[in-house]
């Protein structure tokens, strides 16, 4: 028994990546739909869209690249959704070049849907260099900071940016971010001086370091990961990629915790004899040389 | 005088801005929120110019390594065909990206490259908790516990199965895990204001080089 468990310790790990391959795509092939709980966090955020009138203004900053688009993107577009159906005026921007296009597609392709015309209803920024001191420039000056549009169009000329000088003009300001610049960014350089509301949309992984900040009320909600994602979707009515990840995603989870199980399982079973097996601390099982096997 | 330039003048430069800043925050006044703005628009054009530094950086480490046959020295010039291809692309479509040549290497190269990226870390993660995870101490025994709450918690089966388990997942992400992060968060804070204060005071130096 022993030696069997010892044996499947060093499982070769590409069996590992079919697993997790296999739990990603039956799932995305065959979905079951499981309904979706709503948390508290992400429920702030839809409330806090709905209690905004119409003709409020409402600035979504996609601060993420490409390697962020499966979370953030059902993110963005759910939110817009959102938006735009409550008939908020939106103002789309991003500090990341990298996230450009992608941002441009997803505002202007979600603005379409719902029959909102550029410059009128809607603004899409684009992107500027300076990180947090963009931030800063909007602050002060959202002309200085932002001169013209991603089109061109001179920002000061938009209909829909008439009466926003700064961002002491706009109610809601939400982050989707997977780093820095990001939420913390928007809260440091943005919300403390100007005042306005800010909500926070993030991966998974650091969803769990903005915790504090909800706490203390320096955000008002946050979305984490595709769950947060898909909980957005639920609360709009939508069928989005999230709520359709969201069984790849249950499934992908239960292989790895089985697979947790299994290896503390044989780690237990084996302990005695890896003692003497192993003993090099470089090449003891659980040690990082062997987590890169 | 060249000590002076090296020196003095930088660290002085330091402490005014440094203090104007701080003060800045709390004095509204229009004089000093017109400063603000300024300062805002010097900044952004200073990170500019950093961005220019960040390539030539880029491009002498990987001409070094080019130049030296270092191992990955493929990859180096992968790096330099790729970024001069773009730049000229981009140029030639005046950096428009509907339907452009650089629209394509975006969609079809940045955004698929990065994607993968990204995507590849969740088979890694997988092999690894197989690999690593385990229960070699009671410190370790708890971090297993609540990673699997949260992962059984945080999924819709997981919950599912077991109702309870979202809302002992949300417990720890609220209770116990905003607590350490509280800690975490204080400390780094105190340790920003700590270096800050080093610096504008001129006791912290390692930014003019190293040298005193």
């Amino acid at each position: 028994m022993r030696g069997l468990a010892g044996k499947l310790l060093h499982l070769d790990r590409r069996v590992i990546f079919v697993l997790i391959a296999l739990a990603t795509l039956i799932p995305l092939l065959r979905p079951i739909g499981l309904p979706v709980r709503i948390s508290p966090e992400v429920r702030q955020v839809y409330d806090y869209i709905e209690s905004l009138p119409a003709g409020s203004v409402f600035l979504l900053s996609l601060d993420f690249d490409p390697a962020s688009k499966p979370e953030l993107y059902p993110m963005a577009v759910a939110l817009l959704n959102h938006a735009f159906k409550r008939d908020l005026r939106v103002i789309g921007m991003t500090l990341l070049v990298t996230g450009t296009g992608m941002a441009e597609k997803v505002v202007s392709g979600v603005a379409s849907e719902h029959g909102k015309q550029q410059g009128r209803d809607y603004a899409f920024l684009g992107y500027s260099p300076g990180g947090s001191n963009v931030i800063i420039g909007m602050g002060q000056d959202l002309a200085a900071a932002f001169p013209t549009d991603h089109y061109g169009q001179r920002t000061t000329d938009l209909p829909v940016l008439q009466g926003v000088n700064s961002l002491r003009q706009v109610n809601y300001v939400i982050s989707l971010a997977a780093g820095t610049p990001g939420v913390e960014s928007w809260y440091v350089y943005g919300k403390e001086k100007y005042g306005f509301e800010l909500g926070g949309g993030v991966t998974a992984v650091i969803a769990p370091g903005l915790y504090p900040f909800l706490d203390t009320g320096q955000i008002n909600g946050l979305i984490g990961g595709l769950r947060g994602a898909a909980e957005y979707e639920t609360l709009i009515g939508m069928k989005g990629k999230a709520v359709a990840g969201m069984d790849a995603q249950s499934a992908t989870h239960f292989v790895i915790i089985g697979l947790i199980l299994i290896c503390n399982l044989f780690y237990f079973l084996t302990r005695r004899t890896t003692i003497r097996s192993f003993g090099s601390p470089q090449g003891r099982p659980g040690s990082p040389r062997e987590a890169g096997r | 005088m060249t000590l002076f330039l090296r020196r003095t003048f930088p660290l002085l430069l330091t402490f005014l801005f440094g203090v104007a800043a701080a003060l800045q925050y709390y004095i509204p006044h229009p004089l000093s929120e017109a400063a603000l703005t300024e300062i805002s628009v010097w900044l952004r054009i200073i990170l500019g110019f950093a961005m220019i530094l960040g390539i030539a950086s880029l491009c002498h480490v990987h001409y070094a390594k080019i130049r030296t046959r270092a191992a990955g020295w493929g990859y180096s010039l992968v790096v330099y065909l790729s970024m001069l291809v773009t730049v000229a692309v981009g140029l030639w479509s005046r950096g428009q990206e509907e339907g452009t040549g650089f629209g394509w290497i975006y969609t079809y190269a940045l955004l698929a490259l990065q994607g993968t990226m990204f995507s590849i870390l969740g088979f890694f993660v997988a092999s690894a908790a197989f690999r690593a995870f385990r229960a070699r101490s009671k410190e370790a025994a708890v971090l297993l516990v609540a990673a699997l709450i949260v992962m059984f918690g945080r999924v819709p089966l997981g919950e599912y199965l077991i109702p309870a388990a979202g809302p002992l997942a949300g417990w720890i992400l609220n209770v116990l895990n905003t607590a350490a992060r509280r800690g975490i968060l204080i400390g780094i804070s105190l340790g920003g204001i700590a270096t800050s204060i080093k610096i504008i005071f001129g006791i912290e130096r390692s930014y003019l080089g190293g040298r005193d």
